[in-house]
C-alpha cells in the first residue's frame, strides 16, 4: 500500500471545523427559532464563524496538497 | 432559508479562490525564487483577503 | 490490516479497487467511443425523454400516476429551485434547469440500479461539460441583461471598499466568477460519484473476497455485505443531493447573474 501522510493528517485536522460548523448552525438555527426577529443580528455572526471555520479547513487542504 | 443557503456556498467559493489565488502566487514565487516562505505568506494573504470580502458581502448589517 | 495479512499468508492478494475501474473496456468490439459511460448516457437521454413524453401525452385534469410522477418532478424544478431563486423571470430558465436536474439525477441513480451499475458522472468530463454550459449561461444571461461593462465592473470592483483593497480583492473575485464556481461546480459532483462508486465497490468486492478465506473471515463477509447494501441506500441519498445541488447553484448564479447589484 502507498501513499501520503499528509492526507491522514488533513482528515484529522478537517474534524475540527466539522464539529465547528455544526456547532455554528446549531446555535444559529436555535437561535432564529426562538427569536426569529434575531435573524438579521445572528446571521452576519453565523456566516464569520462559518468562514473562519472553514478557512481552517481549506488551509489544511491545501497544506496537505503543497507540503 | 434560501438566502442563507446560497451565502454558505459563495463563502466557500470566496475561500477557495482566495486560496487558490494568493497561494499559487506565493508558490510561483518560492518556485521562481527558490525561496519557502512565499507560500505561507500567499496564503495567509489569501485567507485574509476572502474573510474581508465576506464580511463586505455577508458580514455587515 | 490484519485480515490482509491473513489473506495474504494464503497466497491470494486482495486487489483493492483504484481509479484502474473506472476505465471500462469498449462494449463493441474496439470501438471507443462505446465504453459503458457513453452507452449509459445514451441511454439516460432514451428513458427521460420516453418517460416524460408518455406522463405528458395524455394530460388529464385527473392525472393519471405517470402523469403525477411527471408533474411532481417538474414542480419541485419549477417552483422550488427555479421560482424561489430567480424570481419574476425565472420561466425561461426552467427548461435548462429541468434538463440538467433530470439528466444528472437519472445518470447519478444508474449507479446504484443493478446490472447498470455505473455513475456517468464518475468520469469527470460529463461534469465538466455540464458546467462549462451553466458558466456560458450565467455569464451570458448577466452580459445581455447589464452590459459588459457593467457586469464586470460589478463583479471586480465592490463598492464601498478603499482603493488600496482592490488590488487584493479584484483577482480574488474575478478567481472566483472565472474559475472556482465552474471547477467547484464540476468537481463536486464528480467526487462524489467517483468516491460512492469506489466505495461501494471496496465493500462488495471486499466481502467478496472475504467469502474465499479461511472460515473465520466467511463469518465476517455477511457484515461486509449488509454494509455495502446500507451504503447502497447512503449512495441513493447522495446521488439525489448532488443532482439537486447542482441544479440548485446553477439557478443561484442565474440569479445573481440577473440581479442589479452583487
Amino acid at each position: 500500500m502507498k501513499g501520503t501522510l499528509n492526507l491522514v493528517g488533513f482528515g484529522l485536522s478537517a474534524i475540527g471545523p466539522a464539529i465547528a460548523t455544526g456547532m455554528i448552525f446549531a446555535a444559529y438555527i436555535s437561535g432564529v427559532a426562538r427569536q426569529p426577529e434575531a435573524r438579521s443580528v445572528l446571521q452576519p455572526i453565523a456566516f464569520l464563524g462559518f468562514a473562519l471555520a472553514e478557512a481552517l479547513a481549506l488551509f489544511g487542504l491545501v497544506l496537505a496538497f503543497v507540503l | 432559508m434560501k438566502q442563507e443557503e446560497n451565502a454558505a456556498w459563495s463563502i466557500f467559493g470566496y475561500l477557495l479562490s482566495g486560496l487558490l489565488f494568493w497561494g499559487g502566487a506565493g508558490w510561483a514565487l518560492d518556485h521562481w525564487l527558490n525561496t519557502r516562505y512565499f507560500l505561507l505568506g500567499g496564503l495567509l494573504l489569501g485567507t485574509g483577503a476572502s474573510i474581508y470580502v465576506i464580511w463586505l458581502r455577508f458580514g455587515r448589517q | 490490516m490484519r485480515t490482509l495479512h491473513l489473506l495474504r499468508a494464503d497466497g491470494e492478494g486482495f486487489v483493492p479497487p483504484s481509479t484502474n475501474d473506472f476505465n471500462l473496456p469498449p462494449v463493441f468490439g474496439n470501438n471507443e467511443y462505446t465504453t459503458k459511460p457513453i452507452l449509459l448516457v445514451f441511454l439516460s437521454v432514451i428513458l427521460i425523454s420516453v418517460f416524460f413524453i408518455l406522463a405528458s401525452r395524455k394530460a388529464a385534469i385527473v392525472p393519471s400516476k405517470l402523469q403525477f410522477a411527471g408533474e411532481s418532478i417538474y414542480g419541485f424544478v419549477r417552483n422550488d429551485l427555479a421560482r424561489d431563486n430567480i424570481g419574476h423571470e425565472f420561466m425561461r430558465f426552467v427548461p435548462y434547469l429541468f434538463t440538467l436536474f433530470t439528466f444528472i439525477l437519472t445518470n447519478n441513480i444508474f449507479g446504484i440500479v443493478p446490472l447498470l451499475q455505473f455513475p456517468a458522472m464518475s468520469h469527470v468530463s460529463f461534469p465538466y461539460v455540464l458546467a462549462i454550459f451553466t458558466f456560458i449561461t450565467f455569464h451570458y444571461i448577466g452580459i445581455r441583461k447589464q452590459g459588459v461593462v457593467k457586469y464586470f465592473k460589478d463583479i471586480m470592483f465592490m463598492p464601498g471598499v478603499p482603493k488600496a483593497a482592490y488590488i487584493l480583492l479584484t483577482p480574488l473575485e474575478l478567481a472566483t466568477f472565472f474559475i472556482v464556481r465552474p471547477l467547484t461546480l464540476s468537481l463536486r459532483l464528480f467526487a462524489n460519484m467517483f468516491a460512492g462508486h469506489l466505495l461501494l465497490l471496496v465493500f462488495i468486492l471486499g466481502g467478496d473476497h472475504l467469502l474465499k478465506g479461511v472460515i473465520g473471515l466467511k463469518l465476517i463477509s455477511p457484515f461486509a455485505f449488509a454494509f455495502g447494501i446500507g451504503l447502497t441506500f447512503f449512495e441513493f441519498m447522495v446521488q439525489c443531493l448532488q443532482a439537486y445541488i447542482f441544479t440548485l447553484l446553477t439557478a443561484l448564479y442565474i440569479a445573481g447573474a440577473l440581479a442589479d447589484e452583487h
